[in-house]
């Protein structure tokens, strides 16, 4: 992710993440993972509904599309990224989305099921042409 | 069963940002940040997490 950031600098584009729980979460995220960028705590989720990001069904959460990616995940990262214990809402999903000065939403990615991520060669193709 | 929505939902992303843009969150050390700050000079990325896992 560090990586990613400093791709994303080079392309002049500042990276933000948010997740749903409260800056103490926040900060042993960022510590766990070692992250450079800001990371937001938005407990009420907030920013979630303002997004547009969707509650999952068990379908979306659970099914094999979902697992099959999950089990690809943990097996690349060899266990340095795994699932841990889940805090706020089990199904909210999450998404991406770049913002321009003025306010344009000039690119979105909100996931349409657990295992649905944009790609940061996505995100950084769509910060090229924001 | 986990809060899942019963039936299947949509994304609706908004074509402008500005119902972010007042909302104030904390980031990992505690601080106010109002969302709109963060594309008042340049692009921003936003990525919402799942979950911190």
């Amino acid at each position: 992710m560090n990586r990613d950031r400093e791709q994303f600098e080079a392309a002049g584009l500042g990276l933000v993440l948010i997740g749903q729980a409260t800056p103490r979460h926040a900060a042993h995220f960022r510590r766990k993972y070692e992250l450079e960028m800001p990371v937001l705590a938005d407990e009420k989720r907030e920013s979630y509904k303002a997004a547009g990001a969707k509650i999952a069904t068990m379908g979306e959460l659970l099914g094999p599309k979902s697992v099959s990616k999950g089990i690809g995940h943990a097996v690349k990262s060899r266990g340095s990224v795994r699932q841990g214990r889940v805090i706020g809402h089990p199904a909210q999903l999450g998404g991406a989305m770049i913002v321009t000065p003025g306010g344009r939403v000039a690119w979105s990615h909100m996931a349409d099921d657990a295992s649905d991520n944009a790609a940061t060669e996505e995100l950084l193709e769509a910060a090229r042409s924001a | 069963m986990l809060g899942a929505a019963k039936q299947r939902q949509e994304a609706h992303p908004p074509e402008r940002a500005d119902a972010l843009a007042d909302i104030v969150l904390l980031d990992h050390d505690g601080h106010d940040v109002r969302l709109g700050e963060l594309w008042s000079e340049r692009p921003v990325a936003l990525v919402w997490l799942r979950h911190y896992g």
